[in-house]
């Protein structure tokens, strides 16, 4: 019951906002569902902890592996809200472009990514995941430029194009599932589908197939190279709230799906497949994302990149394994999602202050804009997995991972590839931040509800740098728990 | 045997030479108009396959899921397709990068790519050889489209020739997916269509054209 709450709460309150024509009105709205939804996502994670898994029906349950996913999410939505008060000012009145409908679609975008972290059934979760597409095409192409435009098309057939190819992996898996013994109404549900895994490795050489067409599929929604060409281009044109949960959420959702499967075919063909697949997606993106970004020149761009490197290192950690691997990977996850969050909101409030993100164009920000700055240096050294912060312990781990497990290479490409996006984000900091200001723009600096976002970000990040909290880790090795 | 098994027979033995041809004629076509009926007709095969599977299998959720196919698929994107294109008021052709006699040859090589591929797992499939051709065919002919039709809605029949493919391919293997998560997907695939269908009226709005080869300011 708490669980079709938990799934229903965010569609109910995408029907409530449409009432409410006033900005005030409808961001309050927003922030009491929010905060409500958020409310019953604690509820839901005690219920884990306290009861082990929850289920509804046939069709929704939630381990602690779900309930991991869905902390994640809830913080990135409170704080993506709270944010959105004072930033929906920027948003032009036209028809389809009002605060009820951003609101609205947001609402619904939740009410995908929840369903996503809900699902029993592999097939609702394919289901699930392209409606995560559906709700988020229009808010990407929300501003109605010809950018945006390009972007929410481009994101739209791309997305849809690459969750065909997992609907094949799907159904590939189905047939699997149900040739290695499982009953058809059984071999979608996760749970009969892990039990049975050692009897799935008969069907072996379709497994394969299946995984192969899936890993492609959800990665195009991941952003893993070379499926990521709408990422940059839809993180850049979208809204800055928008893209902080592009990055932070909708990202993890389908790293999500991928850990479920993953979970299965190792199980019943071993490790070496899945995960070699996932190191060699997870080590291209790190490479050509990093390289990417030295060249570019625009900062929301700058981030997107930042974030299909990130979800490499992600892929890298799942794809070593073991115990370290995984703990580095899962946490990265909740690091990333924080960091990439308060790097969106500082991003935007520069867009939306100065009129461009065009970082050629962007000097003298430290004087302009002095405490946007502060936040921006703080996000890039946590990006960059420098302590205090908290990517530094997951990237540790990780890298440990590479070593004890003596893949020199990798690890070594890693720690090249990490310096050199270091020094690239350094870089076009720097250039942007000192500097004379082109003109004496005296513009409103950080309003409360924007700054209180980043700053929660930035306290979050060094909390789990400094000492990790006892429920983030109990939460996270009961996680792990549910894939090994 | 009545006559209704041998229809059914024979509907599911000779569909899949009926998708050979749409899918080299949809190469060959000129106009967006011409693509839709075939698309159409692409559907009412699969309807009719449906059809037979579920008289064969004496499955009524298979009846239920090629009345839904029918009523979407043949009836209501086309006609949706047809009422956006006289409603855009843009240019009829599809916008070729490849010329159409060379795209008929590249798909006939398609096809044959097809059945060499089907050979490899057809002993896990344990399908018809010909009807997972087809199925593998259409997702590599929908694939084609998509790449070389410039136009945004030959990118939006690509993709549901490609969709066809998928679907054809759970048909022929598995009898089917489980019936709620057939509904699921046929309503993704409305929805994802509405909004291909909103954001067509926002270039052509934004640019004054839908040719999306055109849409290149956002690179590297």
């Amino acid at each position: 019951m708490l669980l079709l709450i938990v799934l229903l709460l965010p569609a109910l309150a995408a029907v409530g906002v449409m009432a409410f024509s006033f900005r005030q009105a409808a961001a309050l709205f927003a922030l009491g569902a929010g905060v409500s939804e958020t409310a019953a996502v604690g509820l839901v994670i005690w219920n884990v902890h306290t009861r082990g898994v929850l289920t509804y029906g046939k069709y929704l349950r939630a381990d602690a592996l779900s309930a991991f996913f869905l902390a994640n999410l809830a913080i990135v939505f409170v704080l993506v809200l709270v944010y959105s008060i004072p930033y929906l000012r920027h948003i032009p009145a036209g028809r389809f472009s009002s605060p009820r409908w951003f609101y609205m679609l947001l609402f619904l975008f939740l009410f995908t990514i929840v369903a996503v972290y809900l699902s029993n059934n592999l097939g609702l979760l394919w289901i699930m995941m392209e409606a995560t597409t559906l709700a988020s095409a229009l808010l990407v192409g929300f501003y109605n430029t010809e950018g945006a435009v390009e972007a929410g098309w481009k994101y739209l057939v791309v997305c849809t194009v690459g969750l065909a190819f997992a609907l094949f992996g799907t159904i590939a898996f189905y047939l699997a599932a149900v040739r290695g013994g499982v009953s058809p109404e059984l071999a979608l549900q996760w749970p009969a589908a892990l039990q049975a895994a050692s009897s799935l490795a008969s069907a072996g050489s379709l497994l394969k197939l299946a995984f192969i067409f899936l890993l492609v599929g959800y990665g195009t929604k991941i952003g893993l190279v070379p499926m990521h060409s709408w990422l940059p281009d839809a993180h850049a044109e979208a809204p800055s709230p928008i893209s902080a949960m592009l990055s932070a959420a909708l990202l993890n959702s389908a790293m999500y799906a991928v850990l479920r499967y993953d979970a299965i075919i190792s199980r019943a063909l071993g490790t070496g497949f899945s995960h070699g697949l996932l190191l060699f997606f997870g080590a291209a993106s790190v490479l050509v994302a990093g390289l990417l970004m030295v060249v570019q020149t625009d900062l929301k761009r700058l981030l997107a990149y930042s974030s299909v490197e990130h979800m490499g290192i992600i892929a890298v950690g799942i794809g070593l394994g073991g115990p370290l691997g995984l703990y580095g990977a899962l946490l990265h996850t909740m690091n990333h999602s924080v960091a990439k969050s308060l790097l969106f909101f500082g991003a935007g409030h520069v867009r939306e202050g100065l009129g461009t993100s065009d970082m050629r164009r962007l000097k003298g920000l430290a004087r302009v804009l002095p405490r946007t700055s502060a936040m921006l240096v703080i996000g890039v050294i946590a990006i960059a997995g420098l302590p205090p912060f908290g990517l530094f312990v997951s990237e540790f781990a990780i890298l440990s991972a590479a070593f004890t497990q003596t893949r020199l290479l990798l690890g070594v490409l890693l720690l090249v590839m990490l310096s050199i996006v270091f020094g690239a984000m350094a870089y076009q900091f720097l250039k942007m931040l000192t500097g004379e200001p082109r003109s004496d723009q005296k513009m409103n600096n950080l309003v409360g509800a924007e700054f209180l976002a980043m700053a929660a970000c930035a306290v979050g990040l060094i909390a789990v740098g400094i000492f990790m909290p006892a429920p983030l880790a109990r939460l996270l090795h009961s996680a792990m728990a549910v894939l090994q | 045997m009545g006559i209704l098994d041998v229809a059914a027979l024979k509907i599911l033995s000779s569909a899949a030479v009926l998708l050979f041809t749409t899918a080299l004629l949809m190469a060959g076509a000129k106009r967006i108009s011409t693509c839709v009926y075939l698309f159409a007709f692409q559907s009412a095969v699969l309807t009719a396959q449906v059809f037979a599977t579920a008289f064969v299998q004496h499955s009524p959720e298979a009846y239920a899921v090629g009345a839904m196919v029918l009523l979407v698929k043949v009836l209501g994107i086309p006609y949706a397709l047809l009422w956006l294109m006289r409603r855009l008021r843009t240019p009829h052709d599809v916008g070729t990068t490849v010329g159409t006699g060379n795209s008929v040859f590249i798909m006939a090589g398609l096809i044959l790519l097809s059945f060499s591929a089907v050979r490899l797992y057809l002993q896990d499939f344990l399908a018809v050889e010909v009807a997972l051709s087809a199925a593998v065919a259409l997702i590599l002919s929908g694939a084609f489209l998509m790449v070389t039709r410039s136009k945004a809605l030959m990118q939006v029949l690509g993709l549901l020739v490609l969709e066809n493919g998928i679907f054809l391919a759970a048909l022929v293997t598995t009898f089917g997916m489980p019936f709620i998560i057939e509904i699921g997907i046929v309503f993704d695939l409305v929805i994802g269509i509405l909004l291909m269908g909103v954001f067509a009226f926002r270039i052509r709005d934004t640019f004054e054209h839908l040719d999306v080869s055109r849409l290149r300011r956002l690179r590297g």
